[in-house]
């Protein structure tokens, strides 16, 4: 039997749900087993100067997931790409997949905001709500983006919380009552976070019950995303229906 | 509407290897001007395992970019002898026309572009080493600091629909030629002669053609 | 008859000019080319054309039944083979 599927996890110093959800999720996972490597980039607030210092780490945690022969690298900071305007995702994957491949890596490359495109896209969602942790400003840019990425948000809430640390603790009926605060009227998906570092695995699947569409988090999508580029099957129980994609046609 | 068959655009990047990338830095980026603009930081992770190294881009106009590889505690391969370049290096019965027949030029607009390179680099560490008129280009030369000829020139004038025809010629002559035994410049001409006899009444022709049909297609 | 070709390109055309100037040379054109034929030998001063020499040295198109006995800084000569 082969060894476990090397991912990777670029996350900001301050994240600690990545590390925590991604596992928890592929745990589930019927065939394959996952062993997970994270780098982090040091990172206090989202400002120009800032992002432009990350990216500077970002190659130095490449490296250093390229050292670990990883299968595929997540890039798990949504923000730092929104903040980088629309499309980022897709220049930030690109210069990682190039590095990786300069080193000869042939390494599986997504991103949180890709993925949660990607997500939304198997769905075939085009009108989304959403809940976010951030301050209304940062908020309004992941709307943008995803916006800009050819989704429509209908309604969104920002939890308004700061600190990155702070943003980890969120507690999970704060984030309920903010998605049973939305108008769902007509809408295709909900992203009951948009965040990485936001806990939320544990309320998917009751959302989704709940409110009967289909409900994914920046982690879902990521494990899609993930599963997917890694040409693995999509079939795991209790995280959304996005999960269960491949579920119904195993059998 | 279909795409056309010849679809590539230009150069993305010429790469090459370097031991000395202060130097090489100094020169495309300091002296040239040329602005760097991208980079890349990476390790061997594939099969075959090599040194960190970093790749880095000059912009050489249109988009273009000329690359190096830089890698840490890489020693220059043992090469053969003492002339060459940081690729690969030669014993001294190598002649040097076959030496500098690997080359990268760089083109600039007009002669006034060529003689500001020419002063960028006569006020360097890197003079030119020789400014050459040739058929319908004119060149400035030198070496970069890894050993690398560098040209940079300018067109005299547009290139002819004409030369595009003998170009055509003179490579299938070549080709029939070196398919055969003994190629020689003789037997290139020979054969050049009879593809000219064959074929250039009928292009001039369709040349005219062509020209007449956008002569009255022009608004 | 010795015969040679040189397309017909800004940088060429003084050549059959100065070959013409002997009586026996006759120049005419196969579409963008000079024909340059003569029942006797063939021969063009470079001084007389005005020609570089990376211009001099790249200017024969093409030869029927003719081999180049001479082609230096001085002259072109063209000949029967």
């Amino acid at each position: 039997m082969p060894g476990p599927i090397k991912v990777g996890l670029v996350v900001p110093s301050s994240n600690v749900t990545v590390e925590t959800e991604m596992p928890r999720i592929l745990r589930r996972h019927p065939e394959a087993s996952f062993s997970f490597h994270a780098s982090r980039m040091r990172m206090h607030t989202v400002s120009p100067e800032q992002l432009r210092a990350m990216n500077a780490q970002r190659e130095r945690c490449i490296l250093e997931l390229g050292d670990a022969g990883v299968d595929a690298v997540l890039y798990a900071c949504l923000v730092a790409l929104t903040a980088g305007g629309p499309g980022e995702h897709r220049r930030v994957e690109s210069a990682v997949a190039e590095q990786l491949a300069a080193g000869g890596s042939d390494a599986a490359v997504l991103s949180s905001a890709g993925a949660l495109c990607e997500g939304l896209r198997a769905l075939k969602a085009q009108r989304i709500a959403l809940v976010t942790p951030y301050m209304r400003p940062l908020a309004q840019q992941v709307v943008d983006y995803l916006e800009a990425e050819g989704f429509e948000v209908t309604d969104w809430r920002a939890l308004e919380v700061d600190d990155n640390l702070r943003v980890g603790r969120i507690p999970a009926d704060l984030v309920m009552k903010a998605a049973r605060d939305l108008d769902l009227e007509g809408v295709d998906a909900l992203v009951i976070s948009a965040c990485v570092q936001m806990p939320s695995l544990d309320l998917v699947q009751p959302a989704e019950d709940e409110f009967e569409i289909p409900v994914v988090s920046a982690a879902t999508t990521g494990a899609y995303t993930l599963l997917r580029k890694l040409g693995l099957r999509v079939d795991i129980p209790g995280a959304g229906s996005l999960l269960r994609a491949d579920a119904r046609s195993s059998t | 509407m279909s795409k056309p068959e010849h679809r590539v655009k230009g150069v993305d990047h010429a790469a090459f290897p370097t031991f000395d990338p202060v130097g090489t830095v100094r020169f495309y980026r300091d002296v040239l001007k040329f602005p760097v603009v991208h980079s890349i930081c990476a390790a061997g992770w594939g099969p075959e395992r090599h040194p960190d190294f970093i790749h880095f881009f000059f912009d050489i106009g249109n988009g273009d970019r000329i690359a190096f590889f830089y890698y840490f505690g890489f020693q220059p391969p043992g090469g053969a002898g003492g002339t060459g370049d940081a690729y690969a290096t030669f014993t001294d019965d190598v002649p040097q026309f076959f030496i500098n027949s690997r080359h990268l030029a760089i083109h600039v607009d007009d002669e006034q572009d060529l003689l500001e390179y020419r002063r960028r680099l006569d006020e360097s560490h890197w003079p030119v080493e020789m400014q050459v008129m040739h058929e319908t280009i004119e060149s400035v030369y030198t070496h970069d600091p890894n050993g690398y000829l560098v040209e940079i020139t300018r067109s005299l004038r547009p290139v002819t629909p004409q030369e595009d025809l003998d170009a055509a010629l003179t490579v299938e002559a070549l080709v029939d030629v070196a398919s055969g035994p003994e190629p020689s410049m003789d037997k290139l001409l020979a054969r050049k002669a009879e593809l000219i006899v064959q074929r250039a009444t009928g292009w001039e022709q369709e040349q005219e053609r062509a020209g007449g049909a956008k002569e009255m297609t022009r608004p | 008859m010795s015969t040679l070709f040189v397309l017909d390109v800004p940088e060429n055309v003084t050549i059959p000019q100065v070959a013409a100037q002997d009586p026996a040379v006759a120049v005419d054109r196969i579409g963008p080319y000079f024909r340059i034929a003569s029942p006797t030998a063939i021969v063009i001063d470079r001084r007389a054309t005005g020609c570089r020499h990376a211009v001099w040295y790249s200017a024969i198109a093409g030869l029927i039944d003719s081999r180049v006995t001479q082609h230096d800084k001085d002259a072109l000569r063209v000949e029967d083979r």
